[in-house]
């Protein structure tokens, strides 16, 4: 059925594997005493051939449990990480929000802020300067954009670095729990962001573990365990799938009497 | 199957709907396990873009630096003529090192002025990869840019403190020449070799912490290699060979020359007696330069993961 639509994001055998040395030889004196000790090296495997693809205008979501690799397959799509083989595609301009407030220097107002963040994220300097009451504007940051961010509380730092971050230009998201800030009210405005972006027909690769969320707005998911997928298949059927899987697992230490 | 969906992009990136196959990738094999590809359409960031990144945090770089100090950026001129006056007092005046060179002072400044570029620059590199990881870790770009955007903040001072030189050259009334112009191939080539050499430190320091303790032993090696504060003709004939070796020594000699004149600095040429032998450094910052890139960009994909 999705032969004809365009492909965002295509994974086609990803597999990460991580060499943890036990004992990290980091200094010379270490390969003097032990010069032909090679340090044991444990394989990490963290991904096993994982297959993924989306659609253009899709929103995705990647649920699993702690350490199963969800953060992981979000890196090596936006090209942090490199698989160790497997190949990995990606159609259009990617953003990846793996965590907001990137490059923010404490001792810099927001102005400053903005200008750093916004030309890593691939804004130039003219969308910037542009952009910049509507940044603060929608961080609700106008009256204390000469403080340095030091003195800004947790709450005014992500929101503003979420209104910087919004402003990327991007066709493809990544998004790693960061929506996951603010009070109800910056929550419902980061909603109506996300309403826009599909209304823009943007792709969103996602990785949470707010189920509910997935299940309301994504159109697939996959469920990843243990770096293997164990189930694509539309967000709703998918997050049903792992709910039964951690009921199962939990219930023989919750007998109910 | 996937040959449909992919293609040979144009370079306004537009999106592949169907045609032929991506070129230098056969991806009908099982699974395509064996093989590791990366492809990214449209995701590239432009040359004048990372440009423009480097800029941004250079500046930012360079703010920082100063930020909370009273004098502020008065530091990054003050530092190398404390150290300047240091040496003369000790090594011009004391132990009359400048006896055979008629404007020692001016000399020594350049001496001092380019090293502490070469040091500074080298210095703040090393660990700068690491010093990142945030940015490393949560975004994909040119990793590059980090140690670039340092050295050029380096620069920055370099700059600032050839200012000073241009006032000592004034007191000392040395008349200004057209050939002095060739600073400027000069300060090229110190920037070249710095970045390599800044390349190689801070790759190496992601694997090697000790990078940091052997380098500091090793600039100051380095400083007392170089004619910084002697006059190359102290050395033996064997001795002016070999500290030709180093590019430093090279454009340290060539900028006095220009300067002063080569009476009083002599430079590669006039020692090895052989106009040809000029282009032996600067194959050597090339080489060390290519070397620089060669080992960054090997290690480039892993970097995020390593430190």
């Amino acid at each position: 059925m999705n032969a004809s639509r365009p492909l965002a994001v295509e994974c086609i055998g990803v597999s990460k594997t991580f060499a943890l040395p036990h004992d990290t030889r980091s200094n010379l004196r270490d390969y003097f005493k032990h010069p032909f000790k090679q340090s044991e090296v444990e394989q990490n495997r963290v991904l096993d051939g994982v297959d993924l693809s989306t659609y253009e205008g899709e929103f995705f979501g990647i649920v699993g449990p702690n350490g199963s690799g969800k953060s992981t397959l979000l890196k090596i799509i936006a090209g942090i990480y490199r698989q160790t083989s497997g190949v990995v595609r990606v159609f259009g301009k990617l953003s990846p929000f793996i965590e907001l407030g990137v490059g923010f220097h404490l001792e810099l107002n927001a102005r400053d802020n903005v200008r750093i963040n916004g030309t890593l994220l691939g804004l130039s300097q003219r969308q910037i300067d542009d952009r910049f009451p509507e940044i603060l504007a929608f961080a609700e940051l106008e009256r204390f954009v000469d403080q340095k961010l030091k003195n800004y509380s947790t709450g005014m730092q992500l929101r503003l670095a979420y209104s910087i971050a919004i402003q990327a230009p991007f066709e493809i998201l990544l998004l790693d729990e960061v929506f996951a800030v603010g009070d109800e009210s910056f929550q419902e405005k980061c909603q109506e962001t996300f309403a826009g972006m599909r209304a823009e027909r943007k792709t969103v690769v996602l990785v949470s573990h707010d189920l509910d969320w997935i299940g309301r707005y994504c159109d697939r998911a996959l469920l990843l365990r243990g770096g293997v997928v164990q189930e694509t298949g539309p967000a709703r059927d998918v997050v049903e799938l792992y709910l039964e899987q951690e009921r199962a697992a939990l219930a023989p230490e919750v007998p109910i009497s | 199957m996937l040959g449909e969906h992919c293609k040979a992009l144009s370079a306004s990136g537009t999106r592949p709907r169907s045609g032929a196959q991506l070129p230098g990738a056969s991806l009908r094999d099982s699974m395509g396990r064996a093989e590791k590809v990366s492809y990214r359409a449209g995701g590239g960031t432009s040359l004048a873009h990372r440009a423009h990144t480097v800029r941004v945090l250079a500046g930012t770089e360079y703010k920082l630096r100063y930020s909370g100090s009273a004098l502020g950026y008065f530091w990054s001129i003050a530092k190398p003529l404390a150290f300047f006056s240091v040496l003369y007092v000790v090594f011009g005046r004391a132990l009359r090192f400048g006896v055979g060179i008629e404007n020692y002072p001016l000399y020594l400044l350049l001496g001092v002025v380019l090293f502490t570029y070469f040091a500074d620059a080298t210095n703040s590199t090393v660990e700068t990869l690491v010093n990142r990881s945030q940015l490393l870790r949560r975004l994909s770009f040119p990793r590059m840019i980090i140690p670039i955007s340092v050295t050029v903040t380096v620069f920055i001072t370099l700059c600032i403190n050839l200012v000073a030189v241009v006032v000592f050259v004034a007191a000392a009334r040395v008349v200004p020449q057209l050939d002095w112009i060739a600073v400027v191939p000069l300060l090229l080539e110190l920037y070249l070799f710095v970045l390599g050499v800044s390349l190689i430190l801070s790759t190496l320091y992601v694997y090697f912490r000790d990078i940091r303790q052997i380098w500091e032993v090793l600039l100051q090696i380095l400083f007392y290699a170089a004619p910084v504060i002697y006059p190359l003709q102290l050395l033996p004939s064997w001795g002016q060979h070999l500290a030709f070796l180093n590019p430093i020594t090279q454009i340290m000699q060539d900028f006095r020359a220009l300067v002063l004149d080569s009476e009083q600095a002599p430079t590669v040429a006039t020692v090895y007696g052989h106009s040809a032998m000029r282009l032996v450094p600067i194959a050597t910052v090339l080489a060390i330069f290519a070397l620089g890139v060669a080992i960054f960009k090997s290690r480039e994909p892993w970097l995020a993961e390593r430190v």
